[in-house]
């Protein structure tokens, strides 16, 4: 048992750490960018773009394109899959069928 | 004593059904006199879903297992959306399980079919046949195209009894929503029904959860009741984080039921940021460990005895909806070790039921 949950730790959070050391740098500069970028919203309220990412991401790989005809019917069902607002419901309509 | 409960149930069923229905065509008439909206979404009928092939192999058991799960996706103005999917899963073995010809059978179910009335933030009403939304699987990592390691989490029963699916009524929603986070929730009944493909149990639940965006974690946490035959509880807790900075997802759940307790831990990286070729930044490495350990005997497809397993996975994105898939698991229980093997393909398809102009 000790066995089993000592590798599968070690297997599990050794390649996250290592990675993150590697790329410390290059992360740490793509964090200030978008430190940057949230600092340039005025309103303080997030884009159509920072909506998709931080939505879609959290349960599969975002669509690299979607037709603007069911642009609609498909954010309708993520609202009521995800559970969005209907103010990040329409910042997405905005960014994908602009 | 049982028909007159269910007669009772089968009446405020049908009262609950025609407030929908009154909500739902009131939704569409105020979709339709609302003023046109500052985009070009179209919203046209879509067919969307998924399709795989598995080759399972598990303690040197060879299975084939053809899927596909088309959804029906049909607004009704921007308001209401009927939705429904259904599950056609092949499963076939060989006829002695090590040797001889495969043979086998396609299982076809119905896993949700539901009018939603996306009333504005805070109600979301559904009714019909929905997924019971409990924990992290189920109701968001259910589809085969979705989820980093083919074989579900052995907890992933729990919650979700007797077939996955609910049939009856449901509410979702953000209860707040700030910059900094959100809170979301649900809560559904569901009747007993033994109707063919339609099946359910007669149960009540919901989930809580909160969204930091900035951070991308989401925590929360699900409970179900189960109202038939032995009244039980179920909850769980689980924690969801895809940090902006890495593609990294990780994600923990906590299951507790009468029939048993377990966790399990799932990471999975996308190799995008390393400095490789391209070609190999496609790449994601999956890895998830888990244990239960039953109580009261465990069973309603729990297992009997203490399970430990570890899974590691190599997915390949030849592009945002085709990717290759293959995994390795092992599970340790006093019923004996095993080995299990997957490899396969999975497909995300989306597109419009029929030609159609953007508003």
């Amino acid at each position: 048992m000790r066995l089993f949950l000592l590798c599968a730790y070690v297997l599990l959070f050794s390649g996250l750490f290592s990675t993150a050391f590697a790329l410390g740098p290059e992360l740490a500069s793509a964090a200030k960018q978008q430190d940057t970028a949230a600092q340039g919203n005025t309103i303080g309220k997030p884009s159509g773009e920072e909506v998709f990412k931080a939505n879609c991401a959290r349960c599969h790989m975002p669509p690299m394109s979607l037709s603007p005809r069911i642009t609609g019917t498909v954010v309708m069902h993520m609202r009521a899959r995800a559970r969005l607002s209907r103010e990040d419901e329409k910042l997405l309509l905005k960014y994908l069928a602009p | 004593m049982r028909i007159a409960q269910l007669r009772y149930e089968f009446r405020i069923a049908s009262y609950m059904l025609v407030l929908m229905l009154g909500a739902v065509l009131s939704g569409s008439l105020t979709a339709q006199e609302t003023k046109p909206s500052e985009n070009h979404a179209g919203y046209i009928p879509a067919i969307s879903g998924g399709l795989g092939y598995v080759h399972n192999v598990n303690g040197g058991i060879t299975s084939l297992e053809p899927q596909i799960n088309p959804v029906l996706l049909v607004p009704f103005g921007s308001h209401v959306l009927l939705e429904s999917r259904t599950s056609f899963t092949g499963f076939f073995e060989r006829r002695d399980l090590t040797s001889g010809p495969f043979t086998g059978k396609v299982f076809k179910e119905v896993d949700y079919a539901q009018v939603n009335w996306l009333a504005n933030t805070h109600i979301i009403a559904t009714a019909g046949r929905y997924l019971l939304p409990f924990g992290l699987y189920s109701d968001r990592l259910g589809p085969l195209w979705i989820r980093n390691l083919q074989d579900t989490p052995i907890t992933a029963t729990i919650g979700t009894r007797t077939s996955g699916s609910g049939d009856g009524f449901m509410l979702r929603g953000v209860v707040v929503q700030k910059p900094s986070y959100s809170v979301q929730y649900t809560a559904y009944f569901s009747a007993l029904s033994n109707i063919n493909q339609l099946q359910s149990a007669r149960t009540a639940g919901g989930d809580v959860s909160i969204y930091f965006p900035r951070a991308r974690l989401e925590a929360g946490t699900s409970y179900q009741r189960f109202l038939q035959d032995h009244e039980i509880n179920s909850s769980a807790t689980y924690i969801s984080w895809q940090p902006s900075s890495m593609p990294l997802d990780i994600k923990v759940e906590g299951d507790y039921s009468y029939n048993g307790r377990g966790y399990w831990i799932e990471s999975a990286y996308l190799l995008k940021q390393l400095p490789i070729s391209q070609i190999f930044q496609r790449t994601q490495i999956v890895s998830r460990m888990q244990q239960f350990f039953p109580t009261n005997g465990g069973g309603n497809s729990l297992p009997t005895v203490n399970t430990n397993r570890f899974d590691i996975g190599l997915n390949y994105y030849f592009r945002d909806d085709l990717r290759f898939i293959s995994s390795y698991g092992r599970t340790f229980s006093s019923h004996g070790n095993a080995n299990i093997w997957n490899v396969g393909f999975t497909y995300r398809f989306l597109f419009p039921l029929w030609p159609g102009r953007t508003k």
